[in-house]
C-alpha cells in the first residue's frame, strides 16, 4: 500500500476514480485504503504478498475489488471472495505481453468449453478447475465472466491494447507500459484511443504513429513459460 | 419495409454495452436499429443518441480526440439525446465540482448540475425511485447511483421547452452536505428530467431489469420526435 497522505493528493488531482493497490491477503490495507476513500482496490501480486494463502475476504468491503487470474478458476475463486472485477495477470513491469495474451486464452477458451456442457460435465469441470459450481454454471450461461474483465500486465503499446481487447477483455489497465516510455502523455493518449476503437484498423493505424519509443520489453524467462509475479496467489 | 429508426450509443467509455441490449429487448425493438457510435461517420447515421454513464471529463476528452465534440453539438440542437449520469453531466448547460480548467459540455437542457453529488465510489447506492412520468408509476423504480451528479437548479428561459420532472428521489437520502435546512430539497432530489427533444437520468436504468426507461425515451422522445 503506498502513503495515504500520496493517494489523498492524486484524488484531489484528478476528476477520474481512482484505484489503489493492497498486498494479497492483506485485509488492513484495505481497510485502510477504504477509509481514505479510494474508488476501487486491486488486490495485487505485484507487491510482495502478506498472506500466502488467503485471499481477503471481500465481501464485507463497500469498496469495489479487482484480482487477477490465469484462468477461469482463478478468476471464479476470486468472485466467489466478492472481488467485483477480474483482470489477467500478466507479467507486470515487463512491456511484454505474452503472459497476459495466456492468461486471456485460458479464461476464454474454458468460457468456451464449459458453454457447451451439461450440467453433469459442468459439475467434473468445476471440480477440474477448481471453481465454485454456481458461478461456473452461471458463467457458462453468459457466455462471459459474470463481472468486468481487464487485460494488465505487460500492455505496452496500443496494438497490445487492442489485441487484449479483441481478444476479449472490457478494458485494459497500463502502468509502467506508459511511465517507462519515451513519451509518457502522447502513448497514454494512443492507448486510450486504441482501446475505444480497438477493432478499427485505420484509427488504430493512426493513432499507433509517432508515439517516441515503447517501454523496452523484457524477456521473462528463456521459453517465456510463466512469470515473476503471475505465480503469487492461486 | 419501414426504414428503421436508428438509435445511436456513444461508445467512447463507460456503461454502453448494457444500454444496447436493454434497447434489443424493448417491445418496439423491431422498429429500431442500435449503433454503437465512436466516430463522427457513425453519428452521422443517427436518429437520436443515447450518451451512457461512464466518467464525463473522459467522455468530453474521448469526444474532443475522436473529431465528435463539434458534431455532437450540432446533434443536441436538432435531434433527441438521453443521458445517462455522466451523459447527464454533458446534457446540461453548467456543471458545478467540475474538472479544473473547466470541462467540455453539450448543453441542451436548462439546468446546472453538480459531477459527484454524493462523493466517491464507496458513497454510491442503490434506492427506490418515485416515476411519476413513466408507465405504471405506481410502481417504484429501482435506481442505481454510482458517483451520480446531483441537479442544483433548473433554468429555463421563455424560449425553451418546459422541464418536466420523471422521478424524484426520497429528500432523506440526499448527502447531508446538500440537503437545505428548510426541506425545500426541489431540485436536488430530482433525478430524471425531460426538456424537449431531450431526456436525463442522474442514475442508471440500463444497469437494471426494468426497461420502462427505455421504453419511454423511444416512445416520448424519439418517436415524437419523427413525426
Amino acid at each position: 500500500m503506498s502513503d495515504p497522505e500520496m493517494i489523498k493528493k492524486i484524488v484531489d488531482a484528478v476528476t477520474i476514480p481512482v484505484m489503489a493497490k493492497v498486498r494479497i491477503g492483506h485485509f488492513v490495507e484495505a481497510q485502510i485504503l477504504q477509509a481514505v476513500g479510494v474508488d476501487y482496490i486491486d488486490e495485487s501480486e505485484v507487491l510482495t504478498p502478506a498472506d500466502d494463502e488467503y485471499h481477503i475476504n471481500k465481501h464485507p468491503f463497500k469498496v469495489p475489488f479487482v484480482c487477477g487470474a490465469r484462468d477461469l478458476g482463478e478468476a471464479l475463486r476470486r468472485i466467489s471472495e466478492g472481488a467485483a472485477m477480474i483482470r489477467t495477470k500478466g507479467e507486470a513491469g515487463t512491456g511484454n505481453v505474452v503472459e497476459a495474451v495466456r492468461h486471456q486464452r485460458a479464461v476464454m477458451g474454458q468460457i468456451r468449453q464449459a458453454s457447451v456442457m451439461n450440467e453433469e460435465e459442468l459439475y467434473v469441470f468445476a471440480k477440474k478447475i477448481g471453481a465454485p459450481f454456481h458461478l461456473l454454471k452461471e458463467t457458462a450461461r453468459l457466455k462471459r465472466l459474470p463481472v468486468v474483465n481487464f487485460a494488465a500486465g505487460g500492455i505496452a503499446t496500443p496494438a497490445d491494447a487492442a489485441l487484449m481487447m479483441q481478444l476479449g477483455c472490457d478494458g485494459v489497465f497500463v502502468g509502467s507500459g506508459i511511465f517507462h516510455s519515451g513519451d509518457p502523455a502522447k502513448r497514454a493518449r494512443a492507448i486510450v484511443q486504441a482501446v475505444t476503437h480497438y477493432n478499427n484498423h485505420k484509427i488504430l493505424a493512426e493513432v499507433s504513429e509517432n508515439i517516441g519509443p515503447a517501454m523496452v520489453g523484457l524477456s521473462i524467462d528463456s521459453n517465456l513459460k510463466g512469470g515473476n509475479y503471475a505465480d503469487r496467489g492461486h | 419495409m419501414e426504414k428503421r429508426t436508428v438509435i445511436g450509443i456513444l461508445a467512447l467509455q463507460g456503461a454502453f454495452a448494457e444500454h444496447k441490449t436493454a434497447l434489443e429487448k424493448l417491445p418496439v425493438k423491431r422498429k429500431l436499429e442500435t449503433l454503437l457510435v465512436k466516430t463522427p461517420e457513425d453519428l452521422a447515421r443517427c436518429d437520436a443518441l443515447i450518451i451512457p454513464g461512464g466518467e464525463s471529463t473522459t467522455i468530453a476528452l474521448l469526444a474532443r480526440i475522436s473529431g465528435l465534440l463539434e458534431p455532437l453539438r450540432e446533434f443536441v440542437k436538432v435531434k433527441p439525446i438521453w443521458g445517462t449520469c455522466a451523459g447527464a453531466i454533458l446534457l446540461s448547460q453548467e456543471v458545478e465540482n467540475a474538472k479544473k480548467g473547466g470541462q467540455d459540455l453539450l448543453g441542451g437542457m436548462s439546468i446546472t448540475i453538480a459531477r459527484n453529488g454524493w462523493g466517491s465510489q464507496v458513497e454510491s447506492f442503490e434506492a427506490p425511485l418515485e416515476v411519476e412520468g413513466l408507465q405504471n408509476p405506481e410502481k417504484s423504480f429501482n435506481g442505481v447511483f454510482i458517483r451520480a451528479p446531483v441537479i442544483l437548479k433548473l433554468h429555463p428561459s421563455s424560449d425553451d421547452p418546459p422541464i418536466q420532472v420523471i422521478a424524484r428521489l426520497s429528500p432523506g437520502l440526499l448527502p447531508p452536505a446538500l440537503a437545505s435546512p428548510d426541506h425545500s430539497d426541489e431540485p436536488k432530489i430530482f433525478v430524471a428530467l425531460r426538456q424537449g427533444l431531450h431526456f436525463l437520468t442522474t442514475f442508471h436504468p440500463e444497469l437494471t431489469d426494468d426497461n420502462r426507461f427505455h421504453d419511454y425515451f423511444v416512445r416520448e422522445c424519439v418517436f415524437t420526435a419523427k413525426r
